[in-house]
């Protein structure tokens, strides 16, 4: 009897499995199909020095790239710029997004409008939009430039400029973090939140003790999103400043290298280092903080 | 009749359709080039000439400069052979001509190109003694002053920026406005003082980086310029439209700029433009009179056209004498060959022709190496901001990241 | 689903009505910045006022003279479209696996697919550009689709799997015990509680291809499949240094009110997709 059961259970497993690859087959192969070689060729790109302006020059040199590029001050400028821009708007998104979640879910007037103006700085063109602050910054024909730097400009000063590709990013994509919190929020239970009220806490201890404790696997797979976006960023700098004044993120080095320099070697080299930092990035999140993968062991069947 | 216009236009959207090909057995010759608005007309002209033998299609290219090289590049670099006739900007020649991207112009079609000719546009065309592309059009910046402000231009920077400063005492406009973003524009401005100062930034054959005496006097003069307080607070993040609209702003007294600025002053700021006149570009040296960076595209053919001899005879159709001139006066780009400054139906739209001929006969080009624009991006970046540069450091420092930047080596700002 | 306050008070209205108006002017003022500057005539375009002085339609009437913009819009939203619709169906089916069902390669298929999203575009673009020319893709809507439908699958697929993990699976159970098949189940009882978090993950997956410039700009050559934000570096200016800035705003408004009229249309299914958690709290 047993063994009838087990086997029965192991066909199903079986099939189960089947089932599950033949799901997953489809969306497997069209994303290894078409970035399966690219990345190949990159990361074979990276062991060579290529320079396509001196295309007899090309040879093989292992990690020499790597060294050149790991010495270099321009890429660790554009990498700490880059840790700077990510680090800061990451956190001041989780803030204004946490407040945005909750307006959208508690609002009592005007929830359709808040919920549409919300998702608006997300829907926008990126390049769009950062035309939008460069014109408001520059003197003389920006609004934002009168009325708060009317005697600089802003975006010729290191600091300055940072601090407005900041703003510029946090208004673009904190929609997106809001959205990833709001499902979170959403699952934080009424009864929990009105007991503790029957137990004298106030709005804030309510939130701090039962909103986002519950909340924590949605602010975590938000934060890890974000993160990996945000070192990533190259539209804002690309139109606000160019990347002038030292205010290059790594991804408009890597443009600089490679398109515009035409060395493929040492473009290639810093793709793969933007990649293996992402992926470390991505692997403190999972692995030190938790973050819940969605097939996780935290997750599975109800 | 209708009906048969119907069919002609059906069958050439087919054509047009089915891309760089066959249009019933004419060869079409894709030309490749920065949006200008009334090329199109040029292109139609020399189809009508072609009578047949050649169909030659306009396909535009985004606006902005590195935009165009990085899309052509992707292409040559896959041997792609839908592109024929390429309009490069005029530092790409020896860039394009050293990866083997671009046919050598040889024969008549040479003489043809050169015949005429502006020395200084030529001398961009060509590499190590070849010439690989037939210039198109040219530009130069000139100075622009208020009349109503100053009464006779200044001869010299040193003259400009003393008078700008007794102006700014005087409560009057007195900015100098002109192009200092970290971009490609600056390396012009700088350009323009090293050669006019008699220095160099590379050695002749464009495989050393020099530096010399003259190249560091000019490093001098940038920084005194950028911090004697009389630029416009915007300079570093300004480009040639930036510095224009500053000028029309009224806040200046003197602009550095191209021609474009004159039409677009006429409809933006009527009242201002009365009191607007243009002089030859200032000197560094007194006496010595200004060399000046030239601009401009220049028509090459790709490597891998299909129809090599249809695009060398489309090119010299689309840079003749005629359509130089009705492109520069329907589209603003000074002509190249000279005998069309002679022209005076070029008058109106070229009140300026004079200092601008004057210009380009003691024009200075910008270092001719293929690997120009890493030497660029490694000038911008070091030079910027002007006010900042401190000369003899600044000159070490470019003279070895210039040299690694001939070679690729290392890693670009 | 009230608030905790058993009763409405007009102080509380008026509270929230106040961090709405903060929310409105937050999200709205760099919009109506650029509808401004689409407005302005190019001689006050820099008198930085945010009220234009003088009003033109000229700017718009520039964009639509040639046809370049409109094939651009035709071909945004049709490419697009089409990259969603495929990415979120081979999304949906690998996140149902992902969320229901145990074999092994899980944990390592999500995390390629994460990291597939995350290696630098930059320097794929020539690789791909070489293996569509060859395959005679380039400038074609296949051409973009494809870069779109790959690089918009993590991100269909991780939240896809994140709400199908929510869904109450017992009701599939009972189809099961009913005698329906495994895909009759899914299509009939899971497929419309599922839907809130389908259009979800549409919507950005959407945003995600109709904002993309860089595969826009580098796998295109001429109108036929150019997108939008790769149409806006072609606009020009009166000269080859002006800046169209006056076409560029006007051809941002024109593509961003679609945008804010899809949202807000959808905005209650997109939320009600993310709230629908809320039903068991």
């Amino acid at each position: 009897m047993a063994r009838q059961t087990r086997r029965a259970l192991s066909e199903n497993k079986r099939a189960e499995r089947r089932l599950a690859w033949l799901l997953c087959a489809p969306a497997a192969l069209v994303m290894l199909a078409v970035t399966g070689w690219p990345i190949i060729y990159s990361v074979w790109l990276s062991l060579q020095r290529y320079d396509l302006k001196f295309p007899e020059q090309r040879e093989f040199i292992g990690l020499d790239n790597y060294a050149s590029v790991l010495t270099n001050q321009y890429w660790w400028s554009a990498f700490g710029v880059t840790m700077l821009i990510t680090v800061v708007s990451v956190a001041i998104e989780l803030v204004l997004g946490m407040g945005l979640a909750i307006i959208m879910h508690r609002a009592l007037v005007g929830r359709g409008l808040v919920r549409t103006s919300v998702l608006i700085p997300y829907g926008i063109v990126t390049v769009v939009a950062a035309f939008s602050w460069r014109y408001a910054w520059t003197p003389g024909t920006g609004y934002l430039a009168n009325l708060f730097t009317p005697d600089s400009a802003p975006l010729t000063d290191r600091t300055s400029a940072l601090a407005i590709i900041i703003l510029a990013e946090i208004w673009k994509t904190t929609p997106f973090m809001a959205l990833l919190l709001l499902a979170g929020l959403a699952l934080v239970p009424d009864d929990l939140l009105k007991a503790a009220a029957v137990d004298g806490a106030t709005a804030w201890q309510r939130f701090i003790r039962v909103t986002v404790p519950v909340m924590k696997p949605a602010i975590l797979v938000a934060l890890l999103f974000r993160t990996l976006d945000a070192f990533r960023i190259f539209d804002n700098v690309f139109v606000l400043t160019g990347g002038a004044n030292e205010t290059s993120s790594v991804s408009m080095l890597t443009y600089n290298n490679l398109l515009k320099g035409l060395n493929l070697g040492i473009g290639s080299t810093m793709s793969v280092l933007v990649f293996l930092t992402v992926a470390i990035i991505a692997f403190v999140f999972i692995k030190l903080f938790g973050t819940a993968a969605p097939g996780g062991s935290n997750g599975g069947r109800r | 009749m209708r009906l048969a216009a119907a069919l002609v236009a059906i069958t050439a959207l087919a054509a047009a359709g089915c891309g760089s090909g066959e249009s019933g057995g004419v060869p079409t010759v894709n030309l490749y080039y920065a949006p200008e608005q009334n090329l199109e007309k040029v292109v139609d002209d020399c189809n009508a000439q072609a009578q047949g033998r050649y169909r030659i299609s306009y396909q535009v290219l985004p606006r902005a400069a590195d935009d165009q090289r990085t899309q052509m590049v992707r292409r040559l670099a896959a041997q792609d052979d839908g592109m024929d006739v390429l309009g490069l900007d005029v530092t790409w020649t020896p860039e394009f001509a050293s990866a083997g991207w671009i046919l050598e112009w040889t024969g008549e079609r040479k003489a043809e190109a050169e015949k005429g000719t502006l020395a200084a546009p030529l001398e961009s065309s060509r590499y190590r003694d070849k010439l690989y592309a037939a210039p198109k059009n040219t530009n130069t910046q000139l100075l622009w002053y208020r009349s109503d402000l100053v009464e006779r231009p200044p001869q010299t920077w040193d003259e400009m920026i003393t008078k700008a400063q007794e102006l700014k005492q005087q409560g009057k406009p007195y900015q100098i406005i002109t192009m200092g973003a970290q971009y490609e524009g600056l390396v012009v401005l700088y350009n323009t003082l090293v050669v006019s100062a008699g220095g160099h930034v590379l050695n002749e054959d464009g495989t050393q980086a020099v530096f010399d005496e003259g190249a560091v006097r000019a490093l001098d003069l940038l920084q005194r310029f950028a911090s004697a307080g009389v630029t416009n607070p915007s300079l570093t993040n300004s480009k040639e439209d930036d510095a224009r609209l500053q000028f029309q702003s009224g806040d200046g007294a003197f602009q550095l700029n191209y021609p474009f600025v004159y039409p677009a002053m006429q409809k933006g700021a009527p009242d201002l433009a009365k009191n607007v006149k243009w002089a030859r570009y200032p000197a560094v040296t007194a006496n010595t009179p200004s060399k000046v960076t030239i601009g401009g595209y220049n028509l090459a053919i790709s490597r891998y056209s299909n129809h090599p001899d249809e695009s060398f005879d489309a090119a010299l159709c689309l840079r003749n004498a005629e359509h130089q001139k009705f492109s520069a006066i329907n589209d603003g780009v000074p002509p190249t060959i000279e005998s069309i400054y002679a022209d005076p139906e070029i008058d109106e739209a070229y009140p300026m022709k004079t200092e601008i001929l004057t210009e380009l006969r003691d024009a200075a080009i910008r270092p001719s190496t293929p690997a120009y624009q890493n030497v660029s991006t490694v000038m911008s970046a070091t030079l910027s901001p002007p006010a900042d540069i401190k000369p003899q450091q600044v000159a070490d420092q470019l003279r070895s990241s210039i040299q690694d930047a001939l070679e690729s080596k290392g890693v670009l700002p | 689903m009230a608030g905790l306050a058993t009763e409405h008070s007009s102080a509380r209205k008026w509270r929230w009505g106040l961090l709405d108006a903060i929310v409105v002017v937050y999200a709205f003022i760099p919009v109506l910045w650029i509808a401004s500057l689409s407005f302005k005539t190019p001689e006050t375009l820099t008198d930085g006022r945010f009220v234009p002085r003088v009003w033109t339609l000229e700017n718009y009437r520039t964009i639509f003279t040639t046809d370049q913009f409109v094939r651009a819009l035709g071909n945004s939203i049709g490419i697009a479209l089409i990259a969603t619709f495929i990415a979120v169906v081979l999304g949906m089916l690998a996140a149902y696996a992902i969320a229901r069902l145990d074999f092994p390669g899980k944990g390592l298929l999500v995390g390629v697919a994460l990291l597939i999203a995350m290696f630098p575009q930059v320097s794929l673009v020539s690789p791909l550009f070489e293996i569509e020319r060859n395959l005679g893709l380039f400038d074609t809507w296949t051409g973009l689709i494809l870069p779109y439908i790959t690089f918009g699958l993590p991100l269909a697929i991780y939240t896809l799997s994140a709400f199908f993990r929510q869904i109450p699976w017992d009701l599939e159970k009972a189809a099961k015990i009913d005698g329906a098949t495994q895909a009759q189940a899914f299509r009939r009882v899971i497929a419309p509680l599922a839907a809130p978090g389908v259009v979800t993950a549409s919507i950005l997956v959407f945003i995600f291809c109709w904002n993309d410039f860089l595969f826009a700009i580098s796998l295109t050559s001429t109108e036929r499949a150019r997108t939008v934000p790769a149409a806006l570096s072609f606009f020009t200016g009166a000269s080859q240094f002006e800046d169209p800035t006056g076409s560029i705003s006007a051809a941002a408004m024109v593509i961003t009110i679609p945008i804010i009229l899809f949202v807000l249309l959808f905005q209650r299914r997109i939320v009600a997709g993310l709230t629908a958690g809320a039903v068991k709290g």
